[in-house]
């Protein structure tokens, strides 16, 4: 049964429960609802809430586990020595996944029935041309080990399946039978359904707190597994980064810092000047009308996505700074660099500093421009003197926001720095980033358990602590800012 | 009614007219908040401006040192003369002319600085001393005209937001006195200040006088009647009445003037 | 600091300068306060003329990807080529490959330039036949084994061009690069130009860049949107079901049964954080938990929909919070006030009142969803994908693309065909945006409430 018709059966059973509440309810008390303890719908909506919700966490919680247990019963019937050179246990269960879907498809369109699958042999059958011809494309000929466990495999998932549907009708079913006996004119229906409501509205806001541990978790894990194939030590202290397929990668952190803190800091360099002057006019220069206009343009900046600036880094500015700068100059030649990378994040960041400097600074109170103004101070003297400096907690943590953006902005960096893992101060040479090497290491073909797969993870957290350790700090200090003027 | 025996012990004893105000007025956009207003505040003396609120005293005194052009939309006609000259006129910078008509407000608005660069603000910007030794002695030369010194001397880098609320309305003052201003504005200096502090900035406004034309704005008669020697009612929008102190609160000549000063309109 | 009173050097009263004359000091202080004004305007000037290059670029760009230069021809599906044994048996009639219609368009366009009297000089028929897209032939054979009576018959057909000739005609290459290029030749380039002025090529406007599948490294002129428009819409539906009821309930409870405890502030710095995580550990969180661990298909809508939802939750709960925030407390004590309890005080008063608030966020928070590329490369949403997904649910399972991600793809081929592409990819993903924001300004102006 596919899931989509599982879920449509438990809902309808609920709709089905919350009309033969309301129902019941009302022919307990013979049509006189004041003698009910709530009004009648409630009575529905236990009804109703006890049927679906329990039954849909149920099946969300066990399509999330199902294929790791199956995974896990099912490598474990893979022997070390079945395993051939140059391939390893997570190849091997790829085939195996692909063999249990073959069988799927086989018996769904290539005529066969169970009993043809069970007595199915590799040595007797083309296995693999026979799932050719169902469209599953298998890389090698199929061992019987291999055969065997994706045998396995399909008929755990048919028995999982089976486990799961008969579970979530019985969940169902019972939390129908459960609400609808306990309705009595005298049952607290409203109340039921409202502690019920907000246990919902609690778990809703769970998500939050599961998304980060989900976060920490699949990084640390992963790290974890990376420090147990590459040295710790290397990673942290090693100043080259040389990724081989072969194995024997060099995968030392510092190049990749380099580039990320020089790209970045270029980009404050851009950013900061140009958002902060922005703010300052827009707060205490501009009239309402050039405000009402400029001040939404600055923000349309934040609002295009990375992926439009980093087209504009490769086929504008790139170019662009090689031509005007880079070459004329004797920098280098290439159009991708710590530059082009930079400027343009720049140009992002402008909104980020500017909006927020901008609320900070009209969060300075009136009185202290009055009093400036009173003792006959300009107004750039004011600003400069007075509100410049009652501001600047909240404009230093402004500048660690646009940072931390800056640090973890991606695709400008995938596609305006370059590749090359160096560690040079020329900024028009092509350098690389912590984020750029995430995407490349997982988006390459190198197989998942590797040390070159794995330490983008290792990547990924030092990006991770990085960045959750300049918001925080911005964080507080903007606080602790508004908290003095409030 | 007022029982306070000063009022008629005082005199007023200056005669330079400091400021001389001819038909004055002001517009807030469409609204006429200030109708021709004719005045002339003497030099050497307190000149109390009261009234209900809203009747345009806090309005008509920061156009005395052109504090309302950092408002847009209030527009100004009329003639302000500081020593006969049109402080309205095209050739003079407000900047020039705030450092020689200073201001306090009415709420304390130390700037988040120390109370030395808070007080030594203003000589700064305006270029006021030659060098440090100059600045110190401006400095405390200012904080004792606020009868400061003794409180901060000791700690003069302490911010000045850390004082209490007389103390930092003293610095404030103390601040608007170190540009050596002819005219001090005062726009209820005492409402954000308890009994006992308000005391102390009473008292140092009448010190003040001695070198100093002061105008203050308050809300309170005693304290118009406690610290000045000229009144001035404003009732409206309009300059109802001005004269010596004891004269608008013993026998005030329009009918308005009594009523607000017996309490029936305010 | 001595005898300070004898110290202060100022003028007495009477000596004062005449304030109608301006003193040098106060002339360099209104300098630079001039100044100062000045790098407030540049600074301002600098991020709106920033913006502007930056559309400008994308838009001079790419808006010759809305055109398509394509050759109208009439093309005579001849049985006995096609059919051989003529009984139209549909598997007969799919054993017949592309070669076959290319030769059928190769001999259609010949028979159009003589009709022209254009005579292909210094051009061998190769050369004339590459200029037809490689793309054209296929296209042609779908349309017969859509329609098996057509054979028989002459239809009019709209051959695309090659990526060469098209971009001859954009401006991208000229009869000098065409010298440098073994893709193309100056004879096929002039050859083009006098079909062109002979009416035989045109430059209709291109739907199938709006709607069709992406195309090969070699067939730019064939590339389009289609999977990775569908792709996106199919991971916004599931955004938009998802993140709405959830930051939503969130919110309610945050802002409005939450007390302030421990847990709260827990929930309450996860959300501040999680709304400055940067979007590729999104991405690595996709593929360890949602992949690796719960063995979703990779590239698929509804991965991807996963991952952008935990991504905008935190947007909308923060927008959300801030509009049940402004609905005013006084409503609330009236239905608490008449017996109503905090529930459904909540659901009948509050949530109505605030949901155009809620909308213009939940809004927002999709159009910086739709933008997204970062997390999407990494749970393969990046890899080559011409199938349109089928529909929904089961179609939120199969292998697409998304509209960045497709633009990010464009950029990453060798062709420089594809630098339009991208620019004209984004220029729709730009179009969505603009009118996903317009519509949450629209909202807020209609419904904004002043109590």
């Amino acid at each position: 049964m596919s899931i989509g018709l599982l879920s449509l059966i438990v809902i309808v059973l609920a709709v089905a429960g919350y009309f033969a509440g309301r129902r019941l309810a009302v022919s307990k008390v013979a049509g006189d609802i004041r003698k009910l303890h709530s009004l009648p719908s409630y009575y529905g909506q236990t009804v109703f809430l006890f049927t679906a919700v329990p039954a849909l966490l149920f099946l969300a919680a066990w399509l999330l586990i199902q294929p790791l247990l199956i995974e896990s019963r099912v490598s474990a019937m893979l022997n070390v020595a079945d395993v051939p050179d140059g391939s390893s246990v997570s190849l091997m269960m790829t085939d195996v996944r692909r063999i249990a879907n073959g069988i799927d498809l086989m018996l769904a369109k290539g005529g066969l029935n169970s009993a043809d699958i069970a007595a199915m042999r590799t040595d007797l059958t083309d296995v693999r041309g026979r799932l050719a011809e169902v469209g599953v494309a298998l890389g090698t000929n199929v061992t019987p080990a291999v055969f065997a466990a994706g045998k396995a495999y399909h008929d755990l998932s048919g028995t999982s399946r089976m486990m799961m549907t008969v579970g979530v009708l019985a969940l169902a079913l019972a939390g129908f039978v459960y609400a609808i006996s306990r309705i009595q004119p005298e049952f607290r229906a409203r109340n039921v359904t409202e502690a019920f409501v907000k246990v919902l509205l609690i778990g809703a806001s769970c998500i939050a707190i599961l998304t980060t541990v989900g976060i920490v978790l699949s990084l640390v894990f992963e790290t974890i597994s990376f420090f147990r194939i590459y040295p710790a030590k290397d990673f942290f202290l090693s100043l080259t980064w040389n990724p081989k397929f072969g194995g024997g990668s060099d995968l030392g952190i510092w190049p990749l810092i380099w580039g990320t803190l020089y790209i970045s800091f270029i980009a404050l360099l851009v950013s900061v000047p140009v958002g902060i002057f922005a703010a300052i006019f827009l707060a205490e220069y501009a009239s309402k009308k050039v405000r009402a206009v400029a001040k939404p343009l600055i923000e349309i900046l934040a609002g295009i996505p990375t992926i439009v600036y980093g087209l504009f880094a490769l086929i504008t500015v790139g170019p662009m700074l090689r031509d005007y700068f880079a070459q004329p100059m004797g920098f280098g030649s290439s159009s991708s660099s710590v530059m082009t990378a930079g400027v343009v994040m720049g140009l992002m960041l402008i909104p980020f500093v500017s909006s927020l400097s901008d609320d900070i600074i009209n969060a300075v109170p009136q009185s202290l421009r009055d009093g400036s103004y009173g003792l006959g101070a300009t107004q750039s003297e004011t600003i400069k003197q007075v509100i410049l400096p009652a501001a600047l907690p909240g404009i230093v943590g402004a500048v660690l926001l646009a940072a931390s953006r800056a640090i973890g902005e991606t695709m400008i960096v995938v596609m305006g720095a370059g590749a090359a893992a160096k560690m040079s101060l020329n900024p028009f040479e092509a350098m690389t980033t912590v984020t750029v090497k995430i995407v490349s290491q997982l988006t390459g073909d190198t197989e998942f358990a590797s040390p070159e797969t794995l330490v983008a993870f290792a990547l990924g957290l030092t990006l991770f602590v990085f960045t959750l350790g300049l918001n925080i700090l911005a964080l507080v200090i903007v606080r602790k800012y508004r908290e003095q003027y409030e | 009614m007022m029982n306070d025996m000063r009022l008629t012990e005082r005199v007023v004893d200056a005669t330079k007219i400091k400021i001389s105000a001819k038909d004055v007025q002001v517009y807030y956009g469409a609204s006429h908040a200030i109708k021709d207003v004719n005045i002339e505040i003497l030099d050497k003396t307190v000149t109390a401006f009261i009234g209900p609120s809203g009747c345009g005293k806090s309005t008509f005194l920061r156009c005395l040192n052109r504090m309302n052009d950092t408002i847009p939309i209030c527009r100004v006609e009329g003639k302000i003369l500081l020593d006969s000259e049109d402080i309205y006129d095209r050739k003079v910078d407000p900047v020039q002319l705030r450092a020689r008509v200073g201001m306090v407000f009415q709420k304390p608005n130390p700037f988040p600085k120390s109370i030395y660069d808070n007080v030594s603000y203003g000589p700064k910007i305006h270029g006021l001393t030659r060098n440090k030794a100059e600045l110190d002695a401006v400095v405390e030369s200012s904080l004792r005209k606020a009868a400061l010194w003794n409180e901060v001397k000791d700690r003069l880098d302490a911010p000045g937001t850390g004082l209490s609320g007389g103390q930092q309305q003293r610095l404030c003052i103390a601040r608007a006195v170190a540009t050596s201003p002819e005219v001090l504005l005062m726009d209820e200096p005492c409402s954000a200040l308890d009994p006992i502090a308000t005391a102390q900035v009473e008292e140092l406004i009448d010190e003040l006088r001695t070198n100093f034309s002061v105008v203050i704005v308050t809300h309170s008669m005693q304290q118009a009647a406690r610290v000045s020697q000229k009144t001035a009612f404003f009732h409206l929008g309009n300059l109802v009445e001005y004269g010596d102190t004891a004269q608008i609160f013993t026998k005030p000549s329009d009918p308005r003037t009594e009523s607000y000063i017996t309490g029936r309109i305010g | 600091m001595t005898a300070p009173s004898t110290n202060i050097p100022v003028p007495a009263a009477d000596f004062r300068p005449s304030l109608y004359k301006t003193d040098s000091r106060t002339k360099r202080r209104n300098a630079a306060e001039t100044r100062f004004r000045a790098y407030g305007i540049a600074a301002v000037a600098f991020g709106v003329l920033a913006l502007v290059v930056l559309l400008t670029s994308v838009l001079s760009q790419g808006l010759s990807a809305f055109r398509q230069t394509t050759m109208v021809m009439q093309v005579e599906l001849d049985p006995a080529v096609l059919d051989k044994t003529g009984n139209r048996d549909p598997a007969e009639l799919g054993k017949v490959t592309t070669i076959t219609y290319g030769r059928l368009l190769d001999d259609a366009l010949n028979k159009e330039l003589a009709g022209k009297g254009l005579i292909p000089e210094g051009m061998s028929a190769r050369d004339v036949s590459a200029m037809i897209s490689k793309e054209a032939p296929a296209q042609l054979r779908k349309i017969v084994l859509a329609d098996p009576s057509k054979i028989g018959s002459t239809i009019s057909f709209d051959a695309w061009t090659g990526g060469r000739i098209d971009g001859f005609f954009k401006g991208r290459v000229t009869m000098e690069s065409a010298q440098l290029d073994s893709n193309v030749t100056p004879e096929q380039l002039q050859l083009a130009q006098a079909m062109r002025d002979a009416g035989l090529i045109t430059m209709p406007f291109n739907w199938a860049f709006i709607t069709g599948p992406d195309a090969s490294e070699v067939r730019p002129e064939a590339a389009g949107l289609g999977v990775a428009i569908l792709g996106s819409a199919y991971m916004m539906l599931i955004v938009l079901a998802l993140a709405l009821p959830i930051g939503v309930a969130a919110s309610i409870y945050l802002e409005e049964f939450a007390s302030k405890n421990w847990f709260t502030d827990l929930i309450e710095v996860n959300i501040a954080n999680l709304a400055a995580v940067p979007s590729i550990v999104f991405g690595i969180l996709g593929l360890a938990v949602f992949i690796n661990f719960a063995g979703m298909p990779q590239s698929s809508p509804l991965v991807g929909g996963l991952v952008l939802t935990l991504m905008t939750l935190p947007t909308i709960i923060i927008s959300t919070r801030a509009a049940l925030k402004a609905v005013p407390p006084s409503i609330k004590d009236a239905a608490l006030g008449v017996g109503a309890s905090k529930t459904q005080t909540i659901f009948h008063h509050v949530l109505p009142l605030a949901m155009p608030g809620i909308l213009t966020g939940t809004i927002i928070g999709l159009a910086q969803a739709l933008g997204e590329t970062a997390p999407l490369l990494l749970i393969g949403m990046v890899a080559f994908v011409r199938d349109y997904p089928g529909a929904p649910p089961e179609g939120f399972l199969d292998p697409a693309s998304a509209l960045p991600v497709q633009v990010y793809n464009f950029t990453q081929r060798a062709d420089p065909a594809f630098v339009e592409r991208a620019s004209g990819a984004i220029i729709v993903l730009l179009v969505f945006l603009l009118a996903m924001n317009i519509l949450a300004v629209i909202l807020r102006r209609k419904f904004e409430r002043r109590w």
